[in-house]
């Protein structure tokens, strides 16, 4: 996130587009709900009427994957009326001539056809958020998990700038990250093209800088696999070992048949997790962790704050904490690992990460810290861009032209389908189903489906049904609902016994490499 | 009888609450959550309420397991070591650091996302690290 | 005040007539609940006022429950305003905690907060520090009541519909203890996605507040949305004073007359 999330309070227009917030980020929805007690205005754009959705101002039920149509139509507005902030263009921003000739280009109607929205939605939505003292995105996979994933981020930054509505407080681009760590993932270069704190693969000096630190020679500087291309990698025998820390990919990732198969294929597999899971099953050896309830460390939170984790019990049996076991195998792999304490590690990546230079174990007690906090002394930074001022410099206009889904429907696979998260449960659900108190609430998986369809297949509110895509099928219950579109259908992806990612498209963005989860064509039958 | 609150941070979502995990004698009994955080104010979701309820679970591993005849068999930890780190030597030998991948994780701490990088790129030598961020 | 407490307590510990102390201590950089178990390591107990009075409030009475079931031989202190002891007498009346095995170490609530939670009794009967602070006027319920039924049922639609169904309210409450709870009964609320059955989760629970509500605004504070909760059971229990004359935990050894059989007194 640009910003912090207590700044939405004080928001005067939020617009919410992919985001199922109420749901997978409750706590953020609350501040969204204070807001609307303040006065606030909001927007929301999804295929599925979500429980947000209900508190909107405006809502626009737009169809799957046209994302980019939709903000471009809104910018269209935006220019026409007049509404944008010249001076913060003119004075932050660059390639803005390129940008508006596209958009000059747009045409309403044909915007209104493609999204399924009319003219006067698209119009009011621009108005919202443009007209606003202060306007805030949240967005969340809804908007990152498709073949254009980066065209719709773009498009979003094009929009808070257009706007002017960046680098201030209570504004911004603010994508919800769905995992707890997932920010700190990628602050420590758990990702194929960067080292800690973004520092390139690719640029010498960095490499040297961690490569002196490591005591080794030299760090490989090409970029390395992403998750897919290491799936694909086993199939084309060139990658041989896969050794996977915490992440289930054969419930979460999609086509969940073509993972097994290179999962079954891969010479050794190395799994580390807390419970047996589908991937786990499939591992040559399985190597046990253990939770955030039985070891020290940090998290870092969406907003880029750095908390501490704190160990409150033993681990169970004689599982490991997760540190402890990779550096008990690197020293079995004669790569010298001598660190007796997270603490002690945690001071090695301050030393190497210019923008967690200045945070300690000490400076985390309280309230923690929002990185960038570059020296001890400095407080940590609660928003990005202050006053315009981006890290590369000026903020760059794209030019994004529509590009639709991946897979579309046809005579075959009739329905849209697209899929997300259930209040009760957590991603593949590892954790969540083996709760008592959340597997009792929500205790399988279902099929959201509009009466109209339901009615046309003959089936009615809990019977089973099969469902199909090109990549598999699965069977699941029907949960008859108003809030998905008639032609558009809706499953949790938590349950693995009707894994939904046995259905979805692998199909990725061609730079983020994110499968477009969101968008497939499938197939539902009663059975 | 001993007794403990302990303050620490969600494993779920990335909102980070925190929150208290109550213990007593060695056991998880409750979570409360942490009325002065800056990020949750003493408020959580299901998730969060429950969130001791996975920990000690019965069907946790306790264990390494190893793969012989077929089936996964618990084993003692050195062995688990020895063999991990055997068939990595041996597939780097053969094939090159690049033949090995990595799956690092959200759900893990920093400091172990940063020993498995570290690990990946100082002693195996790729680049070959990624995780579910785009999941 | 706070001393008062330190000292009194240290008393307790040092003569072995509590097997520890349940009450707030400062540690990284928050406020948290604690069992102190000698003199010494009350150095860093705190009422819980942080940036204003009772911010920093936990479900102390929840926690003693589960210390007195695996250790039911013990005696334990507890740090109680008024609204806990009001707990304290609910449970021992309800046979959750055994009264000579607590040693309630009661303060009194300042008038700034007794007005904000329009507190009916802000001390309790164990006043070891502080003064008898008055009650205050409940002006939100009748406030509420001013306004026609239809704007009434509008305002808490408008709220039920915000609930994220975290159970919070129920986690929280410190009279919330049985092991099956109708909340999760599919026969009476319904299951599935968000948000929640309206108006049948909250009135539920509404229902069995009733008698039970010691007025201790946690759900409040506990409600990710933000709703008044607080208020909505203040009106089930006005009702119960109005009509029956019981006030949940106002007397020691009061029963409820919803647990009693028979014709009315």
């Amino acid at each position: 996130m640009t910003n912090g999330v207590a700044e939405l309070e004080n928001t005067d227009t939020i617009f919410i587009i992919g985001s199922n917030t109420a749901t997978a980020h409750p706590l953020v929805a609350t501040r969204i709900f204070r807001a609307l007690e303040k006065g606030a205005k909001l927007v929301v754009a999804d295929p599925r009427k979500n429980q947000i959705a209900e508190f909107a101002d405006l809502y626009l039920q737009h169809k799957p994957g046209s994302d980019v149509t939709l903000l471009n139509g809104m910018m269209k507005v935006i220019l026409d009326q007049g509404l944008q902030d010249q001076a913060f263009i003119d004075a932050n921003t660059e390639e803005f001539d390129g940008f508006k000739a596209l958009i000059d280009g747009v045409d309403l109607d044909a915007c209104a056809a493609a999204t399924g929205l009319t003219v006067d939605g698209i119009e009011q939505a621009a108005a919202l958020y443009a007209k606003a003292g202060t306007a805030s995105i949240v967005y969340c996979m809804g908007i990152t998990q498709h073949t254009n994933g980066v065209d719709n981020v773009k498009s979003l930054a094009n929009l808070s700038m257009v706007t002017g509505n960046i680098g201030r407080e209570s504004t911004g681009v603010n994508p919800l990250r769905g995992q707890n760590n997932v920010q700190g993932a990628c602050d420590m270069g758990g990702l194929p093209n960067v080292l800690t704190g973004y520092q390139p693969v690719t640029l010498g000096a960095a490499s040297k800088k961690f490569a002196d630190a490591w005591g080794v020679d030299e760090l490989p500087t090409q970029i390395g696999l992403t998750i897919p291309e290491m799936l694909s990698g086993i199939e084309e025998e060139k990658v041989h070992a896969l050794w996977v820390m915490g992440e289930n990919p054969v419930v979460s990732d999609p086509d969940a048949d073509h993972v097994v198969k290179a999962l079954e294929k891969v010479d050794l597999l190395i799994v580390q997790d807390i419970f047996l899971t589908p991937t786990a099953r499939l591992a040559d050896v399985v190597l046990p962790g253990c939770s955030f309830a039985e070891k020290d460390g940090t998290f870092v939170n969406t907003e880029r704050r750095i908390t501490r984790v704190r160990k409150a019990v033993e681990p169970v049996g004689e599982s490991k904490a997760d540190w402890e076991i990779i550096r008990d195998v690197s020293n079995a792999f004669g790569f010298e690992m001598a660190y007796d304490s997270p603490e002690e590690i945690f001071t090695e990546i301050a030393e190497l990460t210019p923008s967690y230079g200045g945070v300690s174990y000490g400076r985390l007690e309280g309230d923690g810290i929002q990185w960038p906090c570059p020296t001890p002394e400095h407080p940590g930074t609660p928003f990005l861009h202050k006053d315009g001022r981006f890290t590369r410099g000026k903020g760059l206009f794209h030019a994004i032209e529509y590009k639709g889904p991946a897979e579309v429907v046809d005579a075959e696979y009739p329905l849209w389908m697209t899929t997300g998260r259930v209040y009760a449960h957590y991603h593949t659900g590892t954790m969540t189903r083996n709760s008592v108190a959340l597997d009792r609430e929500i205790p399988e998986g279902f099929l959201e489906i509009h009466p109209e369809d339901a009615a046309a297949i003959g089936v009615c509110d809990g019977h089973r049904v099969r469902l199909a895509s090109r990549r598999g099928e699965i069977e699941t219950r029907v949960s008859i609902t108003e809030r998905v579109e008639k032609g558009v259908v809706f499953m949790p992806f938590h349950f693995e016994e009707a894994n939904v990612n046995k259905l979805t498209n692998p199909s990725f963005d061609p730079i983020a490499k994110i499968p477009e989860l969101k968008v497939c064509a499938v197939a539902v039958e009663k059975i | 009888m001993e007794y403990k609150t302990t303050l620490t941070t969600c494993t779920y979502c990335g909102c980070g609450c925190n929150f208290y995990l109550e213990t007593l004698d060695g056991k998880l009994t409750n979570t409360i959550p942490c009325k002065t955080s800056p990020v949750n104010e003493g408020k959580l979701c299901i998730k969060g309420w429950n969130v001791h309820q996975f920990v000690q679970n019965d069907r946790r591993l306790k264990k390494p397991l190893l793969r012989k005849g077929g089936e996964l068999v618990e084993v003692e930890w050195e062995e688990a070591l020895a063999y991990t780190a055997d068939r990595l030597k041996a597939v780097t030998a053969e094939k090159g650091g690049d033949a090995v991948g990595f799956l690092a994780s959200a759900k893990v701490t920093n400091e172990e996302n940063y020993l498995l990088q570290k690990f990946a790129r100082a002693a195996i030598g790729t680049n070959n690290v990624d995780h579910c961020a785009r999941l | 005040m706070i001393e008062t407490i330190k000292q009194h307590v240290a008393g307790l510990l040092t003569e072995k007539k509590i097997a520890g102390f349940l009450g707030l201590i400062e540690k990284n950089g928050h406020v948290a609940p604690h069992l102190f178990k000698d003199g010494e390591s009350l150095a860093g107990f705190t009422l819980g006022d942080r940036k204003t009075a009772g911010d920093a409030r936990y479900p102390l009475n929840k926690t003693l429950v589960t210390l007195s079931r695996a250790y039911p031989e013990e005696t334990f202190g507890v740090l109680v305003r008024g609204c806990d002891e009001r707990g304290l007498y609910g449970l021992f009346r309800l046979n959750q905690l055994t009264e000579d095995r607590v040693i309630p170490v009661g303060f009194s609530c300042p008038a700034e907060l007794s007005e904000a939670c329009e507190c009916r009794k802000p001390y309790p009967d164990s006043l070891v520090a502080g003064e008898k602070t008055e009650s205050s006027q409940l002006k939100k319920v009748a406030e509420m009541d001013g306004k026609d039924l239809a704007r009434r049922f509008d305002f808490w639609t408008a709220q039920f519909v915000k609930c994220v169904k975290c159970y919070g309210c129920r986690d929280v409450c410190p009279m919330c203890f049985c092991k099956e709870c109708s909340l999760e009964c599919e026969d009476l609320v319904a299951k599935g996605d968000l948000p929640v059955e309206v108006p049948v989760f909250h009135l539920t629970r509404a229902m069995h507040m009733a008698d039970r509500c010691v007025d201790c605004g946690l759900c409040d504070e506990a409600c990710p949305s933000d709703i008044p909760l607080r208020l909505l059971y203040k009106k089930t229990a006005q009702i119960m004073d109005t009509d029956y004359g019981f006030t949940s935990g106002l007397n020691k050894n009061e029963r409820s007359p919803l647990s009693q059989m028979g014709p009315a007194k």
